[in-house]
């Protein structure tokens, strides 16, 4: 579908896409979503709930190491809210050893393994539409899994109806998403460089490091990049201001170390979205 | 280009880099690990870069340079013990 994508948009073009989503999901009459309870998928499912009601959508939940365990409680917790059916699956990328191995392309293994569960337990359940969050903003990043989506036949209406983040933000405050301010999510994977290796223990040393700065009232975008025997913390810019006094960064290196690491950095320019692709060279389609 | 020459360049450009910073005010251990470039500023140098504008200014500097990332490396009491010995101006 040919689509025009516009960072900042008024209220009647946002009504207009709306309008248009909801058309697009009715004409499916019943769907199911690759359900991460982030910023996307979360307004998609809600979108999907009030458009075709209860038994129209199921919302299905990839459980994995690669993502944190509070991210999974978040995700019951909006869709117990807006009455969003949802059911769990397992996967079991880590012991890819093409995802483990960590490839620039890595991100295909992991959609690959979520989407070879999951689509074949959407239908299993009467819903042969499947569908994902990805937004008309992601369209302009590296992202390799979008052709396991392609694959296996899932849609992605936010992006073909460009919706942008932005968009998705606004409609989701408007909607009463909680969601809406949520800082992106990607999985615990992306804060390791291409190449190093993932594994369990690596991603629970970032799990714990990114809880442990959330305790201390650390809120924005936050990322605890992984650098062998080094973390570099990459914290929103304005986060990084109110933290750079000698006794915050003090406590901030005692939590990050008390999560496994013998080195703690702070990245001086703060957090950027791929951050690891830039010191890897990898440059956006 | 080979990794020898490679690593060549970016030590040159470290050390020019660590002038560059004591230029401004900041004096700093440097380590260079490809395009990431470590500070370790002392006490000092921590205090100075509350300051948004030096901020800028060293990871501007540090761009000019060749680094993609600039990073301070925050005082770990528990490895300080073991890293004080043998303290280098420059490592890459």
């Amino acid at each position: 579908m040919e689509t025009t994508t516009v960072a900042v948009e008024g209220a009647t073009d946002l009504e207009a896409r709306l309008r248009a989503l909801a058309d697009w999901l009715a004409e499916r009459e019943r769907v199911a979503i690759g359900f991460s309870g982030g910023v996307d998928s979360a307004f998609l499912a809600v979108v999907a709930r009030r458009t075709l009601g209860q038994q129209g959508v199921l919302a299905i939940i990839g459980r994995s190491a690669s993502y944190p365990a509070e991210q999974w409680a978040a995700a019951r917790r909006v869709a117990t809210e807006f009455d969003v059916p949802v059911l769990e699956l397992d996967t079991d990328e880590l012991n890819d050893p093409a995802y483990a191995a960590n490839p620039s392309n890595r991100c295909y293994f992991c959609k690959s393994e979520l989407w070879t569960r999951l689509v074949p337990a959407a239908r299993e359940s009467g819903f042969l539409t499947v569908l994902d969050g990805t937004n008309a903003d992601d369209l302009r990043d590296h992202r390799p899994g979008a052709r396991a989506a392609i694959e296996h036949g899932v849609a992605s209406p936010l992006a073909d109806l460009g919706f942008t983040k932005a968009a998705i933000r606004r409609a989701s405050r408007e909607l009463g998403l909680p969601t809406w301010q949520q800082p992106s999510s990607p999985c615990l994977s992306s804060r390791i460089p291409y190449g190093t290796g993932v594994t369990r223990e690596r991603l629970g040393q970032i799990e714990r490091a990114e809880a442990a700065l959330r305790s201390l009232g650390i809120e924005g975008d936050l990322r605890v990049r992984y650098h062998d025997e080094l973390a570099r913390v990459e914290l929103d810019p304005a986060t990084l201001s109110k933290w750079m006094q000698p006794e915050r960064l003090a406590v901030v290196c005692d939590a990050v170390a008390n999560a496994g690491f013998e080195r703690v950095a702070i990245d001086l320019r703060g957090f950027r979205s791929g951050s690891l692709n830039v010191l890897h060279g990898i440059t956006p389609p | 280009m080979t990794d020898a020459k490679r690593g060549d360049r970016t030590a040159r450009n470290a050390r020019s880099l660590a002038e560059g910073l004591t230029e401004l005010g900041l004096v700093c251990v440097i380590e260079a690990r490809g395009t990431l470039v470590l500070l370790m500023p002392d006490a000092a140098s921590v205090e100075k870069l509350a300051d948004e504008s030096l901020r800028r200014a060293a990871l501007a500097l540090a761009k000019q340079h060749g680094f993609t990332h600039a990073a301070i490396e925050l005082p770990n009491d528990r490895r300080r013990a073991d890293t004080d010995a043998d303290a280098a101006i420059l490592r890459d």
